[in-house]
């Protein structure tokens, strides 16, 4: 955290035509995640082949899964779109040298409650508020999660990382009490052996697709609120006053505060803009993708997420990349374990191994941008 | 609630802290030194795997042990190169090593066991103490465990009087507190971070070995069930103090007993309530509501000489 804060104070606040050239570092910042990538990926493949497994099938598994047809293909965005909206909310907070590792949390949170106003209310609502509201209270209920940490550092300085883990291993047991207890969101039992889960939300709640005269593609307007979100996230972060102040704080609590910056007050904003998206992935996870909430559900994308906004290194284009790598990667992995029999653990360890090559190479990006 | 019910959840609570009080006093001297390992629960998930497979193909629960706490220090002297080396991220790094250890356990434990493998594993008995174990009720309870679970008492006893009385307790501490003033007053930072992780890399293998050899016979996938974070949970809610990391531990693992008291107790409490309670806890206290306190002033920052 503090490496990449120095990194960041020994480059100068760039004027908007300082930012054609290129800072020091930059290509490297690139090459870095793309060469741990590649290296990743090709260990994954020695592994294949040392289990005796015929690589070429389990390959031929792994691209179908992630890309063999329109389904595979949407259905690999989809995933691609929750993990994104984790992925920007941590790099909002991390601009200002806040580390939100609570992303599953935020997500599990926002969408339980994007459940609980899609089964209770929303669906009669008209003009298209039946789904709208149900994702926006999703989305507040996330932003109150990890406004929460925010409010606990500015208040009390207690560490956003030791707070965001602890809100993240409350809001697990809550999601599941949720759909345990038919008192709240479980649907009465039917069946003995049913798991714990909530009933299905209704159709007019659910994101309406992109391509409704497609049935075959499951694609649905998640992705164009994605689309909104990476624009709004970097005009705020990259062109606004609101993220030069941001930085500021990040870099010199003091010297911002001096300066007339309500940093308390920006603290607990970033938080709560980083939780609220991490609210909205879970939102959209339910309302798009599952439909109803089970235990669980967000097993995995919360901290893939925090693993995509690591990648980026503070970029939503890099965030876009990483999102769509790991979603397709996802999607890949459960095709070639099913159809290949290829533990799709595999892709775990190549994940694994990514995070490690790039959290061990940011002292060479450190030296590249000025600083030994 | 009758004696049989006291004496049973005495014993189940007593089992379910040894894990975290275990890997948590490792984890405490780490943090003393300003090294949080996040990577905890992976390295317990390394040593029972290790430990699992070695007692497995030698029929010898102490060769497995053994093989379980070796790889749970490759793991952490890896660890240690990126944390205190290579000035990496440690929370970053901590949780890559999470996924790994997740993705490689699994992945092998398929290729060699195969997917659904109920084979059994040598494991050890339980050691009772001769006396004490026969104190109505709470006798079986206290004192008749594993030998793991003496072991965890002791080491809590260990690990407080080498922070406390030791020239190495003081260097973590001063490390932890202040690198470079450390520094200057000749202490090997890099060196006692190095030892603090590896001893945290020990202590989490022999809990790892002990969940998967000694208490359940065998190994499933991700069976450490989040131990490691909530060890890691355990030293924040205490403080940072040898002490109250015990009493947080013993807490923890009475809140989880509790799951299994109360249906017996026909109580209408929702075990998400005591699943989450841990943690409410720990969130209480490093708000600083619960009793003061404060964290290494150095913790998870990495440092540099002379830089």
């Amino acid at each position: 955290m503090t490496r990449q804060s120095n990194t960041m104070a020994m480059q100068p606040i760039q004027s908007p035509a300082g930012l054609q050239r290129l800072a020091p570092g930059t290509l490297l910042k690139v090459a870095v995640p793309v060469v741990a990538t590649v290296a990743a990926l090709l260990i994954g493949l020695l592994i294949i082949a040392s289990t005796g497994s015929s690589v070429s099938d389990a390959m031929e598994a792994f691209w179908d899964g992630m890309a063999g047809s329109g389904y595979n293909i949407g259905a690999s965005i989809n995933r691609a779109i929750s993990l994104g909206f984790v992925g920007l909310g941590f790099i909002f907070a991390n601009r200002a040298n806040l580390t939100n590792v609570g992303g599953e949390g935020q997500l599990a949170i926002g969408g339980m409650i994007a459940t609980a106003v899609a089964l209770h209310g929303a669906a009669a609502l008209p003009f298209g508020l039946a789904f709208v509201l149900p994702l926006l209270a999703g989305a507040a209920a996330g932003a109150l999660w990890g406004g929460l940490a925010g409010w606990l550092k500015a208040w009390r300085g207690t560490n956003e990382v030791i707070t965001t883990l602890l809100l993240t291993f409350i809001a697990l047991p809550v999601v599941y009490w949720s759909v345990e207890s038919v008192r709240l969101l479980r649907k009465p039992m039917t069946e003995v052996s049913s798991l714990p889960e909530s009933a299905e939300i209704a159709a007019q709640t659910q994101l309406p697709m992109l391509f409704p005269s497609d049935p075959t593609s499951p694609l649905h307007i998640g992705l164009l609120l994605f689309v909104a979100a990476v624009v709004v996230v970097w005009v705020l972060l990259a062109r606004s006053a609101f993220g030069l102040k941001l930085r500021a704080v990040g870099l010199n609590d003091m010297a911002s505060r001096r300066a007339g910056i309500q940093t308390g007050r920006l603290v607990v904003l970033a938080m709560a803009a980083a939780g609220g998206l991490g609210g909205l992935a879970g939102a959209v996870l339910i309302q798009g993708q599952n439909h109803y909430l089970t235990n669980e559900f967000s097993s995995g994308y919360g901290f893939d997420g925090l693993v995509v906004g690591l990648l980026s290194r503070g970029s939503p284009l890099g965030v876009v990349v990483g999102a769509l790598l790991f979603g397709f990667l996802r999607s890949g992995s459960i095709a070639m374990e099913i159809s290949a029999q290829v533990p799709a653990a595999v892709v775990l360890i190549c994940q694994g191994l990514i995070v490690i090559a790039v959290a061990g190479s940011t002292w060479l990006i450190d030296k590249k941008a000025g600083r030994k | 609630m009758t004696e049989d019910q006291l004496a049973v959840f005495i014993g189940s609570g007593l089992r379910l802290a040894m894990p975290i009080l275990l890997a948590g006093t490792g984890e405490l001297l780490s943090q003393r030194g300003g090294v949080l390992n996040l990577s905890l629960d992976g390295m317990m998930l390394t040593a029972a795997f290790a430990a699992a497979l070695a007692a497995w193909l030698t029929k010898s629960p102490m060769v497995g042990v053994l093989v379980g706490v070796m790889a749970s220090l490759v793991f952490a002297f890896f660890q240690a190169i990126l944390s205190v080396t290579l000035r990496a991220n440690q929370l970053v790094v901590g949780i890559g090593f999470n996924i790994l250890a997740l993705g490689a356990t699994t992945f092998l434990y398929r290729e060699i066991f195969g997917p659904l493998s109920r084979d059994t594993i040598p494991g050890f008995g339980k050691v009772a103490v001769p006396g004490l174990s026969e104190i109505p009720v709470i006798g079986p309870a206290l004192f008749n465990q594993t030998g793991l679970t003496y072991v965890a008492f002791a080491l809590v006893v260990v690990t407080w009087a080498l922070l406390k009385y030791t020239s190495f307790g003081l260097a973590v501490r001063a490390v932890g507190e202040d690198p470079r003033a450390a520094d200057q007053a000749g202490i090997n930072v890099t060196r006692t971070r190095y030892l603090g992780v590896l001893y945290a890399g020990a202590v989490a293998g022999l809990v790892g070995a002990f969940i998967s050899v000694a208490d359940s016979n065998t190994f499933t996938e991700g069976m450490t069930k989040g131990a490691g974070y909530l060890a890691i949970t355990a030293v924040i809610f205490g403080g940072w103090n040898p002490w109250k990391t015990l009493a947080a531990c013993l807490l923890f693992g009475f809140a989880t007993a509790l799951q299994f008291l109360v249906p017996t107790l026909k109580l209408d409490v929702p075990v998400a309530l005591l699943l989450m309670l841990p943690y409410v806890l720990a969130l209480f206290a490093v708000a600083g509501f619960v009793g003061t306190s404060r964290q290494p002033s150095a913790l998870t920052l990495a440092f540099r000489r002379g830089g």
